[in-house]
Order: structure tokens, then C-alpha cells, then sequence
């Protein structure tokens, strides 16, 4: 479904991802752990196209969307969370998720299904988004990338700033949208939250792909159990 | 005091619906347009040459406020366009710089062109008593036309998606496009629309005075006063900053004349920005 | 925006920045004095017309102002929009100091031009405690200068209201004779120029170039920008109350045109458009240059204003470091081709 091969990306004074091989198939849960700094958010912006790439390709379901600006990219079917979450902080919650499905009207089966996922936001959908607490706050983000019905949803550290159960939470959700299908490719820090909802993942060093492999293989891997797992 | 108050309102909302405008393209394209009160001032001649030509005002009204939207559009196709690329602040100054020579240019062209012609509708008929006051048709007029624009926009901007997806662009770029809004088409959107208000508001401030091809840089002064005190980026501030200092404007002009009102204007800017630099309803950056 | 209009281009004394010789005075001293030895020959060429020497004059407050502009904008980033009211300050200060109250005539420039270098540097004081931007800098820096303009329509009693006022100080004296207030001013722009000159070469503009490329870094290297940009704000806006004193006592009326927003300030950010922001001798040859395309378009009335319009986008798009510092690169590279 997602298939990214040689992506390269970076600011004006040089590449911060290099030569990145990545792909998702569909129905598939996949993750990019690595640490703070590794280059997961520079890699994901340049495939969500927030930023341009500097070389190689992305493929998704079918299209060559390098170089498609994000506003486009959305609509093929790829939503995306930044860790940040850019709501609109002066908007009510409704409004949010309603613009989560522009240009259309909100889907109301969709908007069912997200306040059944997250029934907080049910009961604060006339609040202010910028009122809301942490975990409020990436609950809405999830729920207005929904909104836009993706057939990929990425997301970008989906954990920042949330306290442990919070974090759990939001997993649950997500495990609970895997389950129905919905194909997924997540970055994050706290890999064994990661690990528990995905079939694979890729590691990310330096800006490189140094390790991929199965979640069990990875969770296996003495490298890995050191340095992400907690494990000495 | 009545009588001032009541033309206070009536200055007040239609720089309030005007200021609209100026603070929409601050907010959403980071432009700050010193040649807005010259596209209102184009709808005026426009109008008025049309109805020199023998059109109703009605038709001729359209026109003008049509072609007011149409200069926003092309402003945002041609002179706007290098904006695109800059950032920040480079972009507000480089706009600012960009438009005054806009502002130069349609000074320079009509007053070549046409430098008597003004724009002044008559609306006959006796004064209407509004709180034991007469008030003339004119302003009576003029204050309901702006008050249904007003309601509009704000209809617009609640309930409308596009027009929640402009308020988007503006309150967080990036969450815009991830929710598939193009900032770019949003800001053409803005420009065509400031210019048909522009236009809106020569239109109706000619029912009480006459707008002629000097009243430009006026207008965008009075424009840019209340933007600011009322928040740049914010509507609502915008139309409530137009009518506190519209009130004020008139209170001050009946009691020490006009200079000295427009003084007191300016200072309470300037304070506004020196205490709240956000304006009073706009939020912190 | 700043480091887009000003960037250094080399070493040519017109377009940018110095960096030979920075402690020699020569660098300064040798340019300005060429620049005065053409200037003075004008009156040879002009000297028989009263209307065109009143417009070389004219010239030379313009050269001043820009100078000043661009010493406060080009080197330091305030964008003050209120170069016609801080002129105005030391005009109308000067001509009611010295007709209504009576003051000598040397003394009531000296106050005016001290009146103008306070409310300078006091604006640039509130700029920079309050920290506003360049955009919220301009806006407040308009408002001041529209205040000023509405006071003086309002004030008319004092001031003369729209007409201005005819001014007795000066009368009958060398100040309102056809050739030797042009010399009065030159010598006014000369200085100017010198000083300005000086404070690029200074400590002062090394702080200057140091902020441009990166702020952060220049106040970590224990430049104080707060006091570097008032600095140049006081000394700028000096020098605005002085050619605007002058200018009132030469011409010997004082009127809010003569003082106006769109009369000064859009002519002085077209004559540094013109000539170069941040450049050493561009705003002079801008300010002069553009003087003598005002007169030749003298006959198309209105229309000049629309040519103005035109040029002011054309500049900021296509030249944003200005005609003159282009043209200078031009010539050097002929030359270094042939």
C-alpha cells in the first residue's frame, strides 16, 4: 500500500533521513521506533509531504505522490498525526472533526464510530480543542484524521506528552482500529507499546534503517532489547 | 450625545466590516494590504461611472463591488504572488512594501484619470426618528446593509465548511493541509472577498459621505486603526474595535473636532498596541 | 527581510559593505568629499534659477532624510514610517521657536533638532522594551507620524493649520537668498554622510553586520542590540530634525505638506529603493537621482505617481538591494572583463 525506496530528506544544510527504504502492505500495523533525534519525524513529514524529499520515491496505493503536497496527499487516503497534533485550538471539538472530512460534510457513521472509539470527545464536542488536556488533544487528532476515512493512518510519536495510561489508551484505540482493518504505520519512542499493536518494524539510527524485521524478531534482538527495550 | 453616538455606530460598523477584510488577509496570508482602501475607492468610481452611463445603481452597485473582488483576485494572481515563497515577517514587510506601491499606483492613475469624481448616493426621503433622534435614510441604510454583510460573514466563517476551513488556515497552517485545505486557494478566496468588501463599504459609506478618488489612503488608515485594536487575525475583534472607535471618533469630533478626534483614535491605537500588542480580542502568538 | 535588502555585495564603497581598512577614516572621508565636489558645482549650472535652485535644496533635505532612513531601517531594522514627522518636529519646532517665541535662530534649530532626536530615540525606546517586530515597529511609527499630522491641522492656531505659516525669523538674511542656503544644506548632507559613514566603519556597524547574519549569536557576543538600535534611532532622527529645521528656515514657510506621510515617507522609501538599502553612498545617489526624475516627470501631473507605484514594485521585486548598488556591480565586472 505504502512503498517508500531511496527517501531522502532534510533541511537546506543537509539530508537528516538518508536513503530509506519503507513499505506497508495493506491491513498491516507497522512501526519505525528509534530514538529522539534518529530523523522518524523528518522521514515522516517528507512521505506526508509536508516536506520536500531530496531524493528517492513514495508510492501509495498505486500513485507517485513524491513531491505531493500534504493538502493532496490526504485526499488519496493517507491521514497523518503529527506528534504536535495542529488542531485548531479556537474551534469546538465538533468543528474539528468536522473539518477532519473536508471539502465534504461530515459522515455521520463516521463521526459515530469516532465518538464510540473515544467517547471523551462525545461528551466535549463543544469544547474549545485548545482547552483540552494532553491526551483530550491526540484523541481529537486521531479522531480528525478518521474523519477523512484514510485507508493508511500514520502517526507521528502519537504518545508525546502523555502520561503512561493515557499512552495505553491511545494504543488501545489504535489496536482497536487495526482490528478493523485499517492499515497503520506508526513512529514512536515507547517501543513496547509499538510493538504490542505492530507485525513489523524498521529501526531508524542516524537517519538510516539499520535493523527491520518482525516484532517478534525485533523484541528478540539483543540490540534491540538494549537499547529500546530497557533490557541489559 | 444621542445623535453622536448613533453616527458613531454607523462610521463604527462599516469600519468594522471593513477592517474585516485587512485583518483576514494578516491573519490568513500574512499580508498586510496598504491598497485596500484604494480597491474600495476603485468600486466607487467604477459605480459611479457606470451610473454616468445611465445604469441603475442597483446593477451599477454590483458591478462595482464585483469589480473590487475581481482587482483582489488579480492583486493575488500578480503583484502578491513572490509573497508566496517568503515566511514570517519577510513576507508582512515585502507585502506591505508591494501594496503601497499598488496603493501609488490606482492614487496616481485615477486622480489622473478622474480627479473630481467621487461617489455620493443619495438616498431621498425625510429623517426616521431612532431613539427620539431624526436619522437620515442615508445612514439608516447604510448601517442595515452592513449589518446583513456583517451577519453573513459571520454565518460564513460558523456554519459554512469553507468557511471553517478559512478560519482553519488561520488559526494552524499545518493542521489545514493535513485535513486536505490548501492555504494558497484559501488566501485567493480572502483576497476576492476583502476586495467585493472593500467595495461593500465605499458603497454604503457613500450614502452618508461622498467617497472621491482621494479617499484611499484614508480608508486604509482607518482600516489598519481598528485591525489593530481589535487584533490582527481576528473578525470579531475587528468588528467590535469598528464600533467602540467609531463611537469614540464621534463623540470626540462633536465635542473637539475632527483632527483632534482622529488624535484621540490614533493614541488609543497606539496604546492598544503598546499594552496588548495582540489587540483586544486577538490571542497571544 | 532585512539581510534581502542589505546584503553585502563585496567590497565597492556604493553597494555594501567595507571590509578593507576598517579602521582608516579616509574610506569615508575621500568618498564624501567627491560626492560634495560634484554637488557644489551645481549652482553653476542651476545658480540662475530661484525654482530650480528651491528644488536642488529640496534635493538635498531628501538626501538627508534618506541617509537618516536608511541608517535607522537599513542598519538596524526599525522601520520607521515617520520620517516626515520627525522632520516635521524639527521644522515646525524650529519655526515656532523662533517666530512665536522668539528665540535665536541658531538656538531654536539646536532645540528643535534635539526635540526630533528625543521623540527618535523615545520611539525606538518603546520599539524595543515592548520588542515589536519590524511590522508592529512601522505600525506604530505611522500612527506617530499621522498624529503628528492631525495635531498640526488641529493645532491651528499655533501651527497655521493646513495652509502652514509664513516664517519672519530668517528674513532678509543669507537663508533666503537663491545660492547660499544650498551650500548650507550641502554642507548639512556632507555631514551627514560623513557620519554616518563613520558609525558603518565603527564599532558600531561591525555590531550592525555581526546582528544582521544572526542575532542571537551577535547578543550572545555581548553586543547590546537594545542600545545599538536606539542609539541609531536618536542619531537618525537627529538628523531628520535638522534638514527639516533647515529646510523651513531656507524655504522660510512651514506647511503639513512639506512634513506629510505620503509627501516624505513614500518618497524616501522609493529613493532608498533606488538606491540601496544598508549601502554606504546609494541613499544620496537614490535620493539625488530620484530628485531629478521628479522634475523631468513634472509634466505628466498625476500620472508620476503611478509611475512611482510602478517603480516601487519593480525595485522590491526585481532589485531589492536597490538600482545603484547594481549598477555598480555591473560596471565592475565590465571592467574586470575588459
Amino acid at each position: 500500500m505504502l512503498e517508500v525506496r531511496g527517501l531522502s530528506a532534510g533541511y537546506e544544510g543537509g539530508d537528516v533521513v538518508h536513503d530509506v527504504d519503507l513499505r506497508v502492505d495493506e491491513g498491516e500495523a507497522v512501526m519505525v521506533i528509534g530514538s529522539n533525534g534518529a530523523g522518524k519525524t523528518t522521514l515522516f513529514r517528507a512521505i506526508v509531504g509536508l516536506r520536500p524529499a531530496s531524493a528517492g520515491r513514495v508510492h501509495f496505493a498505486g500513485d507517485d505522490i513524491t513531491g505531493s503536497p500534504a493538502q493532496e496527499v490526504v485526499r488519496l487516503g493517507l491521514s497523518f498525526v503529527p506528534a504536535e497534533r495542529h488542531l485548531f485550538p479556537r474551534m469546538t471539538v465538533h468543528e474539528n472533526l468536522a473539518l477532519g472530512a473536508y471539502p465534504s460534510r461530515p459522515d455521520p457513521d463516521t463521526l459515530t464510530m469516532v465518538f464510540d472509539l473515544f467517547p471523551r470527545l462525545a461528551e466535549r464536542r463543544r469544547q474549545l480543542a485548545g482547552t483540552m488536556s494532553g491526551g483530550e488533544q491526540q484523541m481529537l487528532a486521531i479522531g480528525r484524521a478518521l474523519m477523512a476515512k484514510p485507508r493508511l493512518l500514520v502517526l507521528d510519536e502519537p504518545t508525546t506528552g502523555l502520561a503512561p495510561k493515557l499512552a495505553a489508551e491511545a494504543y488501545e484505540a489504535l489496536n482497536t482500529l487495526r482490528g478493523r482493518g485499517l492499515t497503520v504505520l506508526v513512529a514512536e519512542q515507547q517501543v513496547p507499546l509499538a510493538m504490542a499493536l505492530c507485525d513489523r518494524g524498521y529501526v531508524l539510527e542516524g537517519g538510516a534503517i539499520t535493523k527491520e524485521g518482525t516484532s517478534a524478531d525485533l523484541a528478540d534482538d539483543p540490540e534491540v532489547r538494549r537499547a529500546y527495550l530497557g533490557v541489559t | 450625545m444621542t445623535a453622536s453616538i448613533l453616527d458613531g455606530i454607523v462610521l463604527g460598523l462599516q469600519f468594522g466590516l471593513l477592517a474585516t477584510g485587512l485583518t483576514l488577509m494578516y491573519g490568513l496570508g500574512g499580508i498586510l494590504n496598504l491598497a485596500y482602501g484604494q480597491m474600495a475607492v476603485v468600486s466607487a468610481i467604477v459605480t459611479v461611472s457606470i451610473m454616468e452611463a445611465g445604469l441603475p445603481v442597483v446593477p451599477a452597485a454590483a458591478i462595482g463591488i464585483a469589480v473590487g473582488a475581481l482587482l483582489g483576485f488579480v492583486l493575488d494572481q500578480t503583484v502578491f504572488r513572490p509573497l508566496y515563497s517568503l515566511r514570517g515577517e519577510a513576507r508582512v514587510l515585502l507585502s506591505l512594501l508591494l501594496s503601497l506601491g499598488v496603493a501609488l499606483m490606482i492614487d496616481g492613475f485615477l486622480n489622473w484619470l478622474f480627479p473630481l469624481k467621487g461617489l455620493s448616493l443619495f438616498i431621498g426621503g425625510g429623517a426616521i426618528d431612532v431613539f427620539g433622534e431624526p436619522m437620515r435614510r442615508g445612514s439608516l441604510l447604510a448601517s442595515g446593509i452592513t449589518i446583513v454583510a456583517m451577519g453573513g460573514l459571520v454565518a460564513f466563517f460558523r456554519f459554512t465548511t469553507l468557511g471553517r476551513a478559512v478560519r482553519s488556515v488561520i488559526e494552524d497552517e499545518e493542521g489545514a493541509r493535513l485535513v486536505g485545505i490548501d492555504p494558497r486557494k484559501m488566501l485567493r478566496l480572502i483576497l476576492l472577498l476583502s476586495g467585493g468588501i472593500a467595495g461593500l463599504v465605499a458603497l454604503t459609506r457613500s450614502m452618508v459621505a461622498p467617497v472621491d478618488v482621494t479617499a484611499g489612503f484614508g480608508i486604509t488608515v482607518f482600516a489598519l486603526i481598528v485591525t489593530v485594536v481589535g487584533g490582527l487575525g481576528s473578525i470579531t475583534g475587528a468588528l467590535a474595535a469598528g464600533i467602540i472607535l467609531g463611537v469614540i471618533n464621534a463623540i470626540a469630533a462633536s465635542a473637539i473636532g475632527t483632527f483632534m478626534s482622529l488624535v484621540i483614535l490614533l493614541v488609543a491605537a497606539a496604546v492598544t498596541i503598546l499594552v496588548r500588542p495582540a489587540g483586544l480580542l486577538g490571542v497571544k502568538e | 527581510m532585512t539581510d534581502r535588502f542589505s546584503q553585502a555585495s563585496g567590497t565597492s564603497a556604493v553597494g555594501g559593505v567595507e571590509r578593507r581598512s576598517t579602521r582608516s577614516w579616509s574610506g569615508v572621508a575621500w568618498p564624501t568629499l567627491g560626492v560634495g565636489a560634484i554637488l557644489a558645482l551645481v549652482p553653476l549650472w542651476l545658480g540662475d534659477s530661484r525654482v530650480m535652485m528651491g528644488i536642488a535644496v529640496l534635493g538635498l533635505a531628501f538626501a538627508a532624510y534618506t541617509i537618516a532612513f536608511n541608517l535607522i531601517f537599513g542598519s538596524t531594522g526599525q522601520l520607521f514610517l515617520c520620517v516626515g514627522a520627525l522632520a516635521g518636529i524639527g521644522g515646525y519646532g524650529g519655526a515656532i521657536l523662533a517666530d512665536v517665541v522668539g528665540l535665536p535662530i541658531v538656538v531654536s534649530i539646536a532645540l528643535s533638532t534635539s526635540a526630533a532626536a528625543l521623540a527618535g530615540g523615545l520611539l525606538s525606546w518603546v520599539a524595543v522594551r515592548r520588542s515589536l517586530g519590524v511590522i508592529f515597529t512601522g505600525i506604530v511609527t505611522l500612527i506617530f507620524a499621522l498624529t503628528f499630522e492631525n495635531l498640526l491641522l488641529g493645532l491651528g492656531e499655533l501651527t497655521g493649520g493646513e495652509s502652514g505659516f509664513l516664517m519672519e525669523a530668517g528674513r532678509g538674511t543669507f537663508l533666503r537668498s537663491q545660492i547660499p542656503p544650498y551650500y548650507l544644506m550641502l554642507g548639512m548632507v556632507l555631514l551627514t554622510l560623513f557620519v554616518y559613514g563613520s558609525l558603518r566603519r565603527s564599532r558600531f556597524g561591525w555590531a550592525f553586520r555581526a546582528l544582521r547574519d544572526d542575532e542571537v549569536a551577535a547578543e550572545l557576543a555581548g553586543i547590546d542590540v537594545a542600545r545599538y538600535r536606539i542609539f541609531a534611532a536618536t542619531i537618525g532622527a537627529a538628523i531628520l530634525g535638522l534638514a527639516g529645521a533647515l529646510l523651513a528656515f531656507t524655504e522660510g514657510r512651514v506647511s503639513p505638506t512639506t512634513f506629510g506621510f505620503a509627501e516624505v515617507d513614500v518618497v524616501v522609501l522609493v529613493m532608498l529603493a533606488f538606491g540601496g538599502i544598508g549601502s554606504f553612498l546609494g541613499p544620496i545617489l537614490g535620493a539625488l537621482t530620484f530628485t531629478v526624475i521628479d522634475e523631468l516627470l513634472v509634466e505628466v501631473g498625476q500620472l508620476r505617481v503611478f509611475i512611482y507605484g510602478a517603480l516601487v514594485i519593480a525595485l522590491f521585486l526585481w532589485l531589492p538591494r536597490g538600482v545603484v548598488p547594481a549598477l555598480d556591480d555591473l560596471l565592475r565586472r565590465r571592467r574586470a572583463g575588459s
